[in-house]
């Protein structure tokens, strides 16, 4: 189902006289890739954050197909969004078999604990995504890029058909970048909706994915990255901080598109 | 892994019992094994002396050693985990601190020792909903704000008990407050054990229910809400139960330190991040490491040790060795 946002205003003081999220109205196609562009404070995270319902918007409404969002209970909600922070407060001494059976949560009671049938689920999944190897480690043990690649992994387990990311390749070096990014173009085939932020326009080429320019909590343009990843529309955004690369006097390394 | 963590609880419930039996033999007046069981088995009269030891003095006081060590390391496991800090104790909130007071006041106003419980128990809880209010009054949901909130309460209170101590009666009543700050388990009555029974055996089922539950509400808000848990009523029911099961154990038989805090380390270091598993070993082991700490605080001296000397001397012990030998474990903790 397709998500409306409409007419969102968002502040965390409700003091503040500039809003962090400012009138901003989009919709989200059910199955495609969305990537929020914009400049660090421009309110991504915070954009984020009000999809998921982990903030509740001032103004303005949320609808997930003809549903409003803040008529779902949090149960509910886990079972439509599933969410990777940018910083995860997981803690390092969490056995990551431990971690992966979290995303069971919203399919027992309160009473209930993963049982064995659970556990199965998280190892074949575990599989698909090539990391049984690290089921009996702890989060503590493994590095940033696996550590993203089972916080991933346990969005998947949630089984939701949106998930959310929060700059899911900050911390990452480049073969972990594509590691991640081709991981998301994988699930994408499963006609899953993704909302991922980044700091590199390249990503959404990358993914050909739909752009979502953010600029001090409104929406700058919206469209398909092969159009919208233009060097004179991201200076609007970024400044003069932007050019080609065939217009540097070296040869920039990038991503090898398989 | 896996196995290793199924062993330890039944090896300890099965330590806890045969702790407890020697706890009722062990004393200034030692009862040996076939006395033990000729005076708890039979009615022959020859053993009313030892019958009388062990049901009327050893019995009550064992019982509510074993309940205050499982309720108070509980709570220190569900506070540490719940604000995700290793360094808290059950105290943090400000409970033992207005236990304290309502305990020193009832004291100076020479009330009986019901009274000086039921003082200690309310108080104790008032002081946590004072911490609770003043945290709202920020309008910030935040770990920080409460446990900011908890040390400017439990500082109020520790002035407060400061002037009550200051202008009480050094021969008479300062003494008994002294002594009630560090514990002791000397007066146990049945009567007690049953309140206390009853309480700590409802936390416990409700802990227990939710006991897998409590570790996403460790990961915090944000993990937690988007995995389908309602962090803030999850949050403030074992804030609740916590507070419920310090202040209860602290009423009958004065403040108790290092358990809350010494317990919940030794059983993660034990058995990992999982509360599923340390729930129930923090009460076996709260348990049994509290009634050695009360065989010791009343067999070797001629008067008996205040109980809160010996869990700190045990405890450090015990928790240096454990450290020890997990030392490689440690950089993960």
């Amino acid at each position: 189902m397709n998500i409306k946002m409409r007419n969102l205003s968002f502040k965390y003081n409700y003091r503040s006289n500039t809003d962090i999220i400012d009138d901003f109205s989009l919709v989200i196609e059910k199955g495609t890739i969305n990537v929020l562009l914009g400049l660090n404070g421009s309110g991504k995270t915070t954009l984020l954050k009000l999809l998921t319902g982990l903030e509740k918007p001032q103004k303005g409404t949320i609808q997930y197909g003809d549903k409003n969002l803040e008529e779902i209970g949090i149960k509910d909600r886990s079972k439509i969004f599933s969410y990777v922070p940018q910083h995860s407060n997981v803690t390092g001494d969490i056995l990551i078999s431990d971690y992966l059976s979290f995303g069971m949560t919203n399919r027992l009671e309160f009473y209930q604990s993963p049982k064995e049938e659970h556990f199965i689920l998280v190892r074949q999944m575990a599989e698909r995504l090539s990391v049984t190897h690290l089921l009996d480690k702890k989060i503590g043990e493994i590095s940033g890029g696996e550590r993203q690649i089972i916080l991933i992994t346990s969005a998947l387990i949630q089984n939701t058909p949106i998930i959310i990311l929060d700059e899911p390749t900050s911390s990452l070096d480049i073969k972990n970048q594509n590691v991640v990014l081709s991981l998301l173009k994988e699930i994408i085939n499963e006609g899953k909706t993704i909302i991922f932020s980044s700091h590199n326009p390249n990503h959404a080429l990358f993914l050909d994915a739909n752009v979502i320019l953010m600029h001090e909590g409104q929406l700058k343009a919206t469209g398909p990255s092969i159009e919208l990843i233009r060097v004179e529309r991201l200076k609007e955004v970024y400044g003069d901080a932007i050019c080609l690369s065939e217009d540097l006097d070296y040869k920039e390394i990038s991503f090898k598109n398989n | 892994m896996k196995t290793k963590s199924a062993i330890y609880l039944p090896i300890s419930i099965t330590v806890v019992i045969i702790i407890f039996a020697f706890a009722l033999m062990i004393g200034r007046y030692p009862i040996t094994i076939s006395d033990f069981f000729n005076s708890i088995f039979t009615n022959n009269n020859n053993y009313n002396v030892q019958r009388s030891i062990i049901v009327t003095l050893r019995w009550p006081r064992t019982l509510m050693a074993l309940l205050v060590g499982m309720g108070l390391s509980v709570s220190g496991l569900l506070y540490q985990e719940t604000f995700r800090n290793k360094l808290v104790s059950p105290d943090l909130l400000g409970v033992s601190a207005g236990a304290s007071v309502g305990a020193s006041i009832a004291i100076v106003l020479g009330l009986g020792s019901v009274i000086i419980s039921m003082f200690s128990f309310v108080l104790g809880l008032i002081t946590v909903f004072i911490t609770v209010v003043i945290a709202k009054l920020f309008k910030d949901g935040s770990s920080t704000i409460l446990l900011l909130s908890g040390v400017i309460v439990s500082g109020f209170m520790s002035s407060v008990l400061a002037f009550i101590k200051y202008f009480a009666d050094p021969e008479t009543t300062l003494a008994s407050i002294t002594y009630w700050e560090m514990g002791t388990f000397q007066r146990a009555l049945m009567n007690e054990v049953y309140i206390l029974i009853t309480v700590i055996g409802v936390c416990v089922l409700v802990l227990l229910s939710i006991s897998w539950r409590i570790n996403l509400v460790a990961l915090g808000r944000e993990d937690a809400q988007t995995k389908g848990i309602n962090y803030n009523f999850y949050r403030l029911l074992i804030i609740v139960i916590s507070t419920l099961l310090t202040a209860i154990s602290v009423c009958f038989c004065g403040k108790v330190s290092w358990v809350g805090l010494v317990i919940p380390h030794i059983v993660r270091l034990l058995v990992g991040r999982n509360t599923k598993k340390t729930i129930p070993l923090c009460l076996t082991f709260g348990g049994g490491f509290m009634i050695i700490c009360d065989i010791i605080s009343r067999t070797f001296t001629d008067s008996e040790l205040p109980i809160s000397a010996v869990t700190g001397l045990i405890g450090t012990v015990v928790f240096i060795s454990i450290l020890f030998s997990k030392r490689r474990e440690l950089n993960e903790h």
